[in-house]
Order: structure tokens, then C-alpha cells, then sequence
């Protein structure tokens, strides 16, 4: 589980691939894993009822559940489908980056991502930070801005930052729109340069500011203790595998 | 120069906003949808009433 690294991870992987990957799909394969089921892992209360999974650790990575969503052959699988249907091979190729580097960001929690479902629904990480979806969302950003999590987070922060030209302007026209023309111009033909770019960047900003508020509420307006050793924080009851 | 501020701004504002309401941080489309007004709609609206 990652706070900010699913947003920034594709400005880093644009950088280094530059017109080979399409920024668009990219993004929707970094997001694609946790799009539709995140909400059932943390729950939701509609009119009084409250939706959550029993299980939402075994719901969100394990199987039965929806941690298919984080193996490598389900980002093979959606690609395929994208180039089935649409034709494009930088779209279908983009989308499997992106989600191949969501699954393996969350290896990095202590409970890991079924990798090779579904040859095996064994779980793969490294267990360097405290999974704890299971106690809601406000608990897991406590948890999670207080151990590794928010560090590997901060690496991409600070990559981003450093690597600003490539939310100018000219880099948005030199390489992003040029990659992707045609969904870049069917978007510029509905909305204005500003808004193309506004959206082009909205990842990063959500991102990088998101993890200044997050690591300022969970230590200043909040006290949770910081704990930098490796599985940390321990003063949750982190989910293993 | 005049975009950097704009960002700069909204950003400060999105943190500030954030630390103060924490739910404000958990929706992606929200967080666009506050990029979007800070530095389109409201410089865009703003601009065609000075003129």
C-alpha cells in the first residue's frame, strides 16, 4: 500500500522513457490495481449502512478477493485487451508499466502482492513498512507516514521535484502530446492549453502535496511516533502474510 | 513566472487545507478538481472581469 507513490511513479518512468510510453495510460496502469476496490478495503458508511469487506486484507491482496488486480498477468491481461481493442501498442505497453510498478511499490508492505497469480496465490514483498489498511484510512496514514512507507514515497517526491522541467511547457508539447496525439488533441480540442497542462501535472501536485500534509498532520497536529526500522511502525499491529 | 506563483499558491493551499481536513487528501478527483479552479477557472474568471 502506497500514498503517493502510485501518482509520482509515472512522471519517473516518463522521464527516463520519455516519447516511448504514453503519460495517460501510464497513470490509469499506476492507478489500476487499488481503482475500484480500495473504498470496500477502507469502507464506506451510505445512509447509515456501512459497506466493508470482512476480510480487508485478504480482500485487497489476497484470493478469494481482488488481489488478482496486483499480479503481473493481470497488468498482461488489461494490456493485451487495450491493444486488442484499440490498436495501440504504446497505450497497452504504458498501462503495463504503470501497474507493473504499482505491484511492485506494495510488495514492498508487509504483506506483499500475489506476483505470479495465478500460478501461485503466494504473496511477494520485501515487508519493509506496516500494512494496515485493515484499521481505515485515518489509522493507515498515521501507520504509513510514520514507517518506510512515506521514505520510498519521499524518494519519488524528491525525484519529481528535481526534475521539474518536465511539467514546463514545452516539455508537455516536445514529448507528452507528441507520444500521445490522439488523445492529447481530441482533449485540446475541448479544453483550453491551461487545463491540458493542469491536468497533466494534477498527479504530481496530488502527490507531493498530499505527502507534505499527510507527514505534517500525522506528526505535528497528530502525534504518532516515528519508527524507521525496517517492518516499522511497530506500534501497530501490522497484517502479514 | 506568473504560473509558477499560481501553482505555488494553490499548493500551499491544498497543504494547508489538507492538515487542517484530512478527508480533503483522499480523493484523487477532488485534488484535480481544486488544481483545476486554483490555477483555470478562477484566473480565467477573474481575468474577464477586470476586463
Amino acid at each position: 500500500m502506497s500514498w503517493a507513490a502510485h501518482d509520482l511513479e509515472p512522471y519517473a518512468i516518463q522521464r527516463h522513457l520519455g516519447g516511448r510510453v504514453a503519460f495517460v495510460p501510464l497513470l490509469i496502469g499506476s492507478y489500476s490495481p487499488d481503482l475500484l476496490s480500495k473504498w470496500f478495503v477502507y469502507g464506506i458508511n451510505v445512509l447509515g449502512v456501512e459497506f466493508k469487506a470482512d476480510d480487508p486484507v485478504q480482500f485487497h491482496r489476497g484470493w478469494p478477493g481482488i488481489g488478482f488486480t496486483h499480479s503481473l498477468a493481470y497488468g498482461l491481461l488489461v494490456a493485451g485487451l487495450i491493444w486488442g481493442l484499440s490498436g495501440s501498442r504504446i497505450w497497452a505497453w504504458s498501462f503495463l508499466l504503470g501497474q507493473w510498478a504499482h505491484i511492485l511499490t506494495d510488495a514492498g508492505d508487509t504483506i506483499g502482492t500475489m506476483l505470479f497469480f495465478p500460478l501461485t496465490t503466494e504473496t511477494f514483498g520485501v515487508g519493509a513498512w506496516a500494512y494496515a489498511g485493515q484499521y481505515g484510512r485515518i489509522t493507515d496514514a498515521g501507520a504509513y507516514f510514520s514507517g518506510l512507507g512515506f521514505v520510498w514515497d519521499g524518494v519519488f517526491v524528491i525525484y519529481g521535484l528535481l526534475s521539474w522541467r518536465m511539467l514546463k511547457r514545452k516539455y508537455f508539447h516536445d514529448v507528452i502530446v507528441r507520444a500521445d496525439p490522439r488523445f492529447w488533441g481530441w482533449m485540446g480540442r475541448r479544453l483550453p492549453e491551461t487545463a491540458l497542462l493542469a491536468l497533466y501535472r494534477a498527479s504530481f501536485f496530488y502527490g507531493t502535496t498530499r505527502w507534505f500534509a499527510w507527514l505534517i498532520w500525522a506528526h505535528l497536529v497528530r502525534d504518532f511516533p516515528l519508527d524507521l526500522s525496517w517492518g516499522g511502525p511497530h506500534w501497530i499491529d501490522a497484517a502479514f502474510d | 513566472m506568473r504560473e509558477a506563483a499560481l501553482y505555488l499558491v494553490a499548493a500551499a493551499l491544498y497543504i494547508a487545507l489538507g492538515v487542517a481536513f484530512p478527508s480533503l487528501l483522499f480523493s484523487w478527483v477532488e485534488g484535480t478538481a481544486f488544481l483545476l479552479l486554483a490555477v483555470w477557472i478562477i484566473p480565467a474568471y477573474v481575468r474577464r472581469l477586470l476586463r
